[in-house]
């Protein structure tokens, strides 16, 4: 949507994360007994990046399309590496989803109390480098993001998680350190396989057309690479341990944002560059997914822990982007872009209200444990069914636009994909009632929950916030829907051209 | 008023946000009570008043024209895939909105009476609201996609209201089921929707390019497209797909379960949403989309066979119920059977003339089922009742005259609705399942019977609570829809065919001429219901004596276990349960959550990780910092390649 132009000369992009790079620095030099100044510092500085990442959102013209806001430095022209950012209808809806979750994330940070100062800083950090991923076009640049990503979340799992927080942040950082070692394979064999010596991807892509063998032999590493960070089947494990160990602002980000990385990855990278070899391969990815869907669905239906039920559903729902990745067809990715948003907004909804608002007041996780907490807690309640009924895809939720066209656009393709997928309907719809009814209804399950510490101002913002975008995407679906367009259709005309090298 | 069509949902959609935003804040209780019961009737009040000006507009068009439409805005439009939000009152929908908002207000006037004091009156009055917006966007719709939604939000608006006393177990519990099982049905309308995309390139059902038109424009041509199914196959595979949504929400075999547990909510809840309303989106959706089932033989005997063997089971186990709901429940559930057979047999002008009556008069036996339930101190097991005709005189008049137009008695709404579906069962030569339905009739009207009987006659035979009369907040709706249940048949006299004339634009069908089969039907059906129902109420009024509370019913002594199998819905419910998805999905579910993925898929992760542990214990062997190994290896290494060198030269 073109609502205003901003100034040119300005480096828009550039400073959405500089805009979190600042806090970080100015965080570790304030004296860790000021605890509010460094909460407030953190708060109104992800504030300013959501509001630039919105600024650039509604500055984006997608009549015109295409790149927009580009900014090319040289880094090192020897090796051919830029810093070039720039951004369209796929990256711009993952920055507004990354501001919006850092800011409520940082607002549900508000009660970490131990080693204040470090959390923070790694908090921005981490999501420092996440703006990084979705703003680089240059592999490279996008690479020395990602990890920066990655790494600070072991820490953070490891120093302020719960439940076996050390396997869940060894677990997670050894799966998503061995995805990038096959998304650098992939990653170095573009840059030497392309014969330009260089990482811009708007130049590989427009210019370079690798060969059919190379493309087959390339692709995989490359997709799987990112699809590790993205819950791909089975290298799924990894993601609801570490939701489950995380603190509430981490898994926020990580199930929010940190798996959205990955998706974004492989539409991105692997399946923009090599859009032959994503011919060949989305076939055998889309029945990997499947397990997702439908598997992850099964699972969460079965745990008791509330927090994995969440996980699992992420792993289930990002089976769905990956599935919808899969189908490479306009309908396909555009429901894919807009799943990852809507299930970012709603997962991040979804932790705040279980490891937040409820796990820090109560101390278990357990549904049997737990119940009747809708007298107890009513915001809270509503809360978690708007979220389920998004997750589940209800229509006039977010989460309905992104499922309709997913099924759409995999239908079109692997109907029989689609029809088994489409068992994760009712599933869904029982796993999120299931934990609901043991949560919410029922009579109050033990009386200390009546004398439970009321919300805060912090958890009120952060959950209204993230519940009106749901209802609002899904009431007006066109904000996402038009921009989204612009930005899939030249991957998907890259990859429906690309049937003519078969001959290669 | 075709401009502003969108007032009609939109008056009761400002109810329920200025019940949720304003009037729930306010801390004084009784005022908050008050103003939420006003502003939502004034609402729906206002919704019925415009609908009416809208119906009268509509009326004065001439007959060809009848369709008003009006786009608001652009839902989401992709290239390819655009869908609007857009408004369609035509005929066939203004019979549905009059009925919805009609009914509605009632109910919500009701509601003022029955939920004073409730604890959470404006959730109550606000989810009420919203229900008939959803409702109303469900009818109104202009697309398949725009039904879904308010398809979905019925569904939605159902499980908040059936978890009303969510503290209830049985509630909480039912409000589960209810959804759970629903989604299984919209996983069915999901695929259909994808499928009508995928072929048609449109979900429209307005203008030459609805996907209506372009089905029956495909028919007849064999399309033979390599990978393309022929249109045989595709409106067959779209009407079974249609199908699966409408048994789930119009509560059909094998989906019906969720309905009489849904009996947990509120009473004027099932009144408004399991019986009278909601629940006959399935038979509006086949309506609607008749085209598309016309097409398919095969479908429209699927479809037939469901409605007449729900109707049979749901009759059966009416008959055995206790609950003074449930025997509703199931009856409805029976009644819905009905329409959908008829909708099977091609007949949908009927179908929705049953769906109009049966509308009224069961949203009649419900209320003042709940008016019994509210006098009697939410008692409702109809062994603990017993003469109550005389403490509540007026609730004993309304649901008799209910359970008349329900039995099928002449002149009374029911008859001439139930009676043109046997007509066209007996028309089209179905003899097999013109008996059913004959036989499911002579079963409605002895549990009626039964019913007025155990509950209104003799002598109370709990004494342990004190029975009164409802107020009139309650009583006065009660008595506009028994006039509408007494004069409700008039609407498609035989002979004159007032609604199927007027249908006509949308569903195409002839009024049937009247002949002296049908009037020999008619008598024969009258004279049976007559029968039935007289003895339903001769039988349990005279073994009166033999009703106790935990006892079985006096007939039990003559069917036995069939009789149990009837209270029990034919152990459908049962069959889910304990023997097929249910119990194999939870294992599975179980296998996989606790078994297959942590030690199976993380298994193979240890695994490798035991591996790398492995071999860096033993490159870690050599790494030992002792130059002498480290000489060793070098003289090793130098001994192997000067062995290779010179055994190779």
């Amino acid at each position: 949507m073109h609502l205003f132009d901003l100034p040119s000369g300005i480096p828009w992009l550039s400073l959405i994360w500089i805009s979190l790079f600042v806090p970080t620095v100015l965080i570790a030099v304030v004296p860790s007994s000021q605890r509010d100044l460094i909460r407030w510092i953190g708060v109104v500085f992800s504030f300013l990046s959501l509001v630039l990442s919105l600024l650039v959102f509604f500055a984006y013209d997608p009549a015109q399309g295409g790149f927009q806001f580009v900014e090319k430095l040289d880094w090192i022209p020897q090796l051919g590496i830029s810093y070039l950012l720039g951004v369209d209808g796929i990256n711009l809806p993952m920055l507004v989803l990354n501001g919006f979750i850092i800011f409520t994330g940082a607002l549900i940070s508000w009660n970490i109390d131990h080693r204040l100062k470090e959390y923070w800083v790694l908090l921005l950090l981490l999501t420092t480098g996440v703006y990084g991923v979705f703003l680089a076009l240059d592999l490279f640049l996008l690479f020395v993001f990602y990890e920066l990503a990655v790494l600070p979340m072991y820490l953070l799992i490891g120093i302020w998680g719960s439940t076996r927080k050390e396997y869940g942040a060894m677990k997670l950082t050894l799966f998503l350190m061995t995805g990038s070692v096959f998304a650098i394979i992939g990653m170095v064999a573009i840059y030497f396989g392309s014969g330009l010596r260089t990482f811009n991807m708007i130049e590989l892509a427009n210019t370079v057309t690798f060969s059919g063998d190379f493309q087959r032999t390339f692709f995989p590493p490359l997709f799987i690479g990112f699809a590790v960070l993205a819950g791909m089947f089975p290298f799924h494990t990894w993601s609801p341990t570490g939701h489950v160990a995380a603190p509430t602002a981490v898994s926020m980000l990580h199930a929010g944002v940190l798996m959205k990385l990955g998706a974004y990855g492989c539409l991105r990278v692997a399946m923009w560059l090599m859009p032959y070899g994503a011919q060949q391969w989305l076939p055998f990815f889309a029945i990997l997914t499947i397990f997702n869907v439908v598997y992850g669905a099964t699972i969460a239906m079965a745990q008791r822990d509330f927090k994995f039920i969440i996980g699992y559903s992420s792993v289930s729902h990002m089976g769905l982007v990956v599935m919808s990745l899969a189908a490479a067809n306009e309908i396909g990715l555009m429901g894919a872009v807009l799943q990852m948003f809507a299930h970012g907004i709603m997962t991040g909804l979804f932790f705040a209200v279980v490891g937040r608002m409820i796990y820090e007041r109560t101390h278990t996780r357990q549904l049997p444990e737990l119940g009747g907490l809708g007298r107890v807690m009513p915001f809270a309640a509503a809360m978690f069914v708007i979220g389920g009924l998004s997750s589940m895809g209800m229509p006039g939720f977010a989460g309905f636009w992104a499922e309709f066209n997913i099924f759409i656009g995999v239908w079109e393709r692997y109907p029989l994909v689609a029809i088994i997928a489409a068992l994760s309907i009712p599933i869904t719809g029982a796993y999120i009632l299931r934990a609901t009814y043991q949560v919410f209804f029922g009579t109050v399950k033990d009386p200390s929950f009546n004398a439970l510490p009321a919300l805060t101002w912090q958890e009120y913002t952060g959950g209204i916030i993230l519940a009106i975008i749901l209802i609002g995407v899904g009431i007006y679906p066109a904000i996402l829907t038009e921009l989204i367009h612009t930005g899939v259709a030249p991957v998907v005309q890259q990859i429906n051209g690309s049937i003519n090298i078969a001959g290669f | 008023m075709a401009n502003v069509l969108w007032l009609i949902p939109l008056l009761p959609l400002l109810g329920f946000l200025l019940n949720v935003l304003v009037v729930w804040r306010d801390s004084d209780a009784a005022r908050r009570e008050r103003n939420a019961g006003y502003i939502a009737c004034g609402a729906v009040g206002l919704a019925f008043v415009l609908a009416f000006i809208a119906f009268i507009e509509l009326a004065m068009l001439p007959h060809e024209e009848q369709h008003m439409h009006v786009v608001l805005w652009e839902w989401i439009n992709t290239g390819s895939f655009s869908v609007p939000i857009g408004l369609l009152f035509d005929p066939l929908s203004s019979v549905m909105v009059l009925l919805v908002t009609g009914v509605g207000t009632l109910i919500h006037v009701y509601s003022i009476g029955y939920m004073h004091n409730d604890e959470r009156v404006v959730r109550y009055f606000a989810y009420l609201n919203l229900f008939i917006v959803m409702m109303l966007m469900l009818v109104m719709a202009d697309n398949l996609l725009l039904l879904f939604l308010g398809w979905e939000g019925v569904g939605l608006c159902s499980f908040l209201l059936i978890g009303h006393w969510f503290e209830r177990k049985t509630a909480s519990d039912a409000a589960v089921k209810a959804f759970v099982v629903n989604r299984i049905g919209d996983a069915g309308m999901l695929l259909a929707m994808m499928t009508i995309f995928a072929h048609f390139g449109t979900l429209s059902f307005v203008g030459e390019e609805s996907f209506l038109e372009r089905a029956r424009e495909i028919a007849g041509q064999y399309v033979t497209i390599p990978g393309q199914p022929t249109w045989i196959l595709l409106t067959t595979g779209i009407s079974l797909l249609l199908l699966v949504g409408v048994t789930g929400k119009s509560a059909q075999l094998p989906l019906f379960v969720w309905l009489p547990d849904a009996m947990a909510g509120p009473t004027p809840v099932s009144a408004l949403i399991h019986a009278a309303t909601m629940v006959t989106a399935g038979v509006y959706l086949m309506a609607r989309t008749h085209s598309i089932f016309t097409l398919s033989p095969t479908a429209q005997s699927v479809v037939t066979f469901v409605g007449v063997a729900t109707a049979l089971i749901g009759g059966t186990a009416a008959i055995a119920q206790w609950d003074i709901k449930r025997v509703l429940a199931y009856s409805t559930v029976s009644q819905l059977g009905y329409m959908v057979a008829a909708a099977g047999m091609g007949a949908y002008a009927v179908a929705i003339f049953h769906l109009l009556t049966h509308g009224i008069f069961k949203a009649l036996l419900f209320l003042a089922s709940g008016s019994v339930i509210h006098g009697a101190h939410d008692v409702q097991d109809m062994r603990r009742m017993g003469g109550l005709r005389k403490a509540m005189p007026t609730t004993f008049r309304v649901y008799a005259i209910g359970a008349i137009a329900l039995a099928g008695i002449f002149p009374l709404a029911g008859f001439w609705s139930k009676d043109e579906i046997l007509a066209t069962a007996w028309g089209k030569g179905q003899i097999g399942i013109f008996a059913i339905l004959f036989i499911t009739s002579m079963l409605t009207a002895f549990y009626m019977g039964r019913q007025i009987a155990l509950v209104f006659f003799g002598e109370q035979r709990d004494s342990s609570y004190h029975a009164h009369e409802s107020g009139p907040m309650m009583t006065w709706p009660l008595w506009i829809l028994a006039v509408g249940a007494v004069i409700g048949g008039a609407m498609n006299l035989p002979v004159l065919h007032t609604l199927t004339h007027w249908l006509e634009p949308v569903l195409e069908e002839e009024g049937k001429a009247f002949d002296l089969t049908t009037l020999i039907l008619a008598l024969v059906a009258t004279g049976a219901a007559v029968g039935s129902a007289y003895g339903g109420l001769r039988y349990y009024m005279h073994n009166a004596h033999r009703i106790k509370p935990n006892r079985q019913d006096p007939l039990y002594r003559y069917f036995g276990d069939i009789w149990n199998m009837f209270e029990e819905a034919w152990y459908v419910d049962q069959t889910y349960e304990r023997y097929t998805v249910v119990p194999w999905y939870r294992s599975l579910a179980g296998f996989l959550g606790e078994i297959f993925d942590p030690q199976g898929i993380d298994g193979m992760v240890h695994g490798v990780a035991r591996l790398v542990q492995g071999a860096a214990a033993g490159v870690r062997l050599v790494q030992n910092g002792y130059v002498r190994t480290y000489a060793l290896v070098f003289l090793t290494g130098v001994i192997a390649i000067i062995g290779y060198l010179v055994i190779a030269w």
